[in-house]
């Protein structure tokens, strides 16, 4: 026998009942489970809402004037009247090794119209290859292709197109203010439509080369509104900001870099509670368990009085009564533990790599600018697992602290005289 | 005050027990004076509810006495704190019981080295003790069965080991024949006999059983709760 027998008693008493043994561990490995599948899947949705605000249309880093935003105004283009080298620019902004992808856009308000009907909308001058680079919403069109430069083409949300009630092929007036005053029309072609699933966008957007835009809006060549930047990971977003802060810096005066984060603070804010959730979870979640523990404990002193009696009889303190008791709790734990990873780890391998789509029964769900899928999507999170871990553990013990210093109090004398 | 004969293993002065059954009390030991001296094979005798079980957990430390004293060599338990008394239990005072009282999930080997692991002895003394007194007790090859797998004798001969293996002072045994036939009492009781004989061991028996009365050299008798007569057999 080791030279401490409270492990060894403590072990070996967990086999002395072992379906009771292995209902307790259920339920806290069930806690552990649930704790670490909630949660990854919590993160999965939250990457999701990021993934899709940042990918679909916006990117996670935007290079603009400074006087660009709020009000997104004609003549707030990069580098001023002037205007910038935007190959240079591009260059400078993806220099850094995290930056995926750059593209230039040029944004003018205008209306857009066929027959008898008209909607107003947002111009989005785009690189069609850039932009398929970059961002996400017009890889998959929904009917036709991407508009060629100098063609006079464009696509629009289906929405729009179906509010302009054309079809690929129609003729589309497009009007709208221009640089020098006077007002910009041209007949477009529309090639195709798109449709992200968010309704503000799939309404009101309609896209078209950057050349034809700044040829219909009067803007010069090197005259763009915005750089929109994709990074590998959302959430180096702010980090990579500073760095291609310091690559453009020099070239572009009054540009500023501005990550999604500042661009969509609620989304961060949303992140951050549900962030802030994951300890209340671990509270309820194992807070029930240790009920469960403590009755079980309680249950197994009380049968086992007896043998506290005889320990403390033969010189055993009240102290290595609780050790023993603890480390029954804290074997039952690690068995929990072990349990709890055998089920959570299969669960968190599949629905990583290939999450149950939910959709067919719910849709997709619009939110804070971003279309979710409802996949059962999990993001892996080493942290919370060993945190969760280190929960399971510790409601084991503390749950078996009360049986425990009630088996050190029995009176020895009483117990074994039989009263 | 302690007594000035040091030469002694227990002594008790006007020791009282009451317990409190709702609202009655009920006086478990009355008012016993008594000295044991080392070496001694003595015997607490007398029918049930006489006090002598009562009488040996107060020895043992195992409860407090409403009144009165009682010493264990030269330490008086009355106002010892409990990890104290864990403590002379542990050094000084070696129990068996009725009921084995053996921990079920620890072999045999394992239950008698248990206060030895306490006290802190070494893994290679330890075995060297309970291999020396399994020898002694015919418990050769049992040593790494768990108690369910032991007959009572087996069982009580495993707790004598598991009493005396720590090198104790006193052994206060209550009634260890009584769920014993009379072959394995004869074998407890010559087993304890020759650790009395040989190593000095004191022993002191609360029995009602005849068999231990008659190899007991000093019978203290007992009548409800205190001593009636005391006897030493030739």
């Amino acid at each position: 026998m080791s030279q401490s027998p409270w492990a060894r008693i403590g072990m070996r008493n967990l086999g002395r009942h072992p379906k009771r043994t292995l209902l307790t561990a259920m339920g806290l490995a069930v806690g552990f489970f649930a704790s670490v599948v909630l949660v990854g899947w919590s993160q999965g949705l939250v990457n999701q809402m990021v993934e899709n605000s940042t990918s679909l249309l916006g990117g996670q880093l935007e290079i603009h004037d400074a006087e660009f935003l709020p009000e997104r105004g004609l003549y707030d283009t990069i580098g001023g009247r002037d205007g910038v080298d935007l190959d240079q620019l591009l260059t400078r902004a993806t220099s850094d090794v995290r930056v995926v992808a750059a593209a230039p856009r040029v944004y003018a308000g205008g209306l857009v119209s066929s027959g008898n009907s008209t909607v107003a909308g947002m111009l989005m001058g785009v690189d069609p290859e850039g932009e398929v680079a970059l961002s996400r919403f017009l890889d998959v069109l929904t009917a036709g292709r991407l508009p060629r430069p100098g063609q006079n083409e464009l696509v629009v949300g289906t929405e729009m197109a179906r509010q302009l009630e054309t079809e690929i092929g129609g003729e589309l007036v497009v009007v709208a203010p221009a640089a020098d005053g006077s007002m910009g029309n041209d007949l477009f072609t529309l090639v195709g439509t798109y449709r992200t699933g968010l309704g503000e966008i799939d309404s009101a957007f309609a896209v078209l080369p950057v050349e034809d835009l700044q040829a219909l809006v009067v803007l010069s060549a090197g005259r763009v509104h915005e750089i929109a930047v994709s990074t590998q990971d959302p959430w180096v977003a702010e980090e990579v900001a500073v760095a291609v802060t310091t690559a453009v810096d020099g070239d572009v005066l009054e540009a500023e870099v501005v990550p999604w984060t500042e661009l969509n603070p609620a989304l961060v804010e949303y992140a951050r509670l549900a962030s802030s959730m994951y300890g209340v979870i671990l509270v309820i979640v194992f807070g029930l368990a240790m009920f469960g523990v403590a009755n079980t404990m309680l249950m197994a002193t009380y049968e086992r009085r007896r043998e506290f009696a005889v320990m403390l009889a033969v010189g055993t303190t009240p102290w290595g009564v609780v050790l023993s008791v603890l480390y029954e709790a804290l074997a039952l734990g690690l068995f929990a533990l072990v349990l709890g990873v055998v089920m959570t780890a299969p669960v968190m391998i599949w629905w990583h790599n290939a999450p149950p789509d939910l959709t067919g029964l719910v849709g997709e769900i619009e939110m804070m600018g971003s279309v979710v899928s409802l996949t059962m999507q999990v993001e892996y999170d080493v942290n919370f697992a060993v945190m969760t871990a280190a929960a399971l553990l510790a409601t084991a013990v503390v749950a078996a602290f009360y049986p425990a210093v009630r088996a050190s109090r029995v009176p020895p004398a009483d117990i074994l005289s039989g009263l | 005050m302690p007594p000035e004969d040091t030469r002694r293993a227990v002594r008790t002065e006007n020791l009282s027990k009451i317990y409190r059954q709702e609202a009655e009390e009920v006086q478990a030991v009355r008012d016993v004076s008594l000295t044991i001296q080392p070496g001694e094979f003595a015997a607490l005798a007398g029918p049930s509810g006489s006090g002598k079980t009562t009488l040996l957990n107060l020895i043992g430390g195992l409860t407090r006495p409403t009144h009165g004293q009682v010493w264990v060599g030269d330490q008086e338990l009355s106002e010892l704190p409990n990890r104290a008394l864990a403590r002379l239990r542990l050094d000084q005072v070696g129990f068996v019981f009725q009921a084995y009282n053996l921990l079920p999930v620890l072999t045999a080997r394992e239950n008698a080295e248990f206060p030895m692991l306490l006290q802190g002895v070494s893994a290679p003394e330890r075995t060297r003790r309970v291999d020396e007194l399994f020898a002694r007790t015919g418990m050769e090859g049992l040593e790494d069965r768990r108690p369910g797998k032991l007959s009572g004798g087996q069982q009580q001969r495993v707790a004598v080991v598991r009493a005396v293996a720590s090198r104790p002072a006193l052994v206060l045994a209550d009634e260890p024949t009584a769920n014993l036939d009379s072959a394995s009492s004869d074998a407890l009781l010559d087993l304890m006999d020759d650790l009395n004989r040989e190593l000095g061991v004191t022993f002191v028996f609360a029995t009602h059983d005849a068999r231990v009365m008659d190899r007991c050299r000093r019978l203290v008798r007992m009548m409800d709760g205190g001593v009636d007569s005391e006897e030493t057999p030739a």
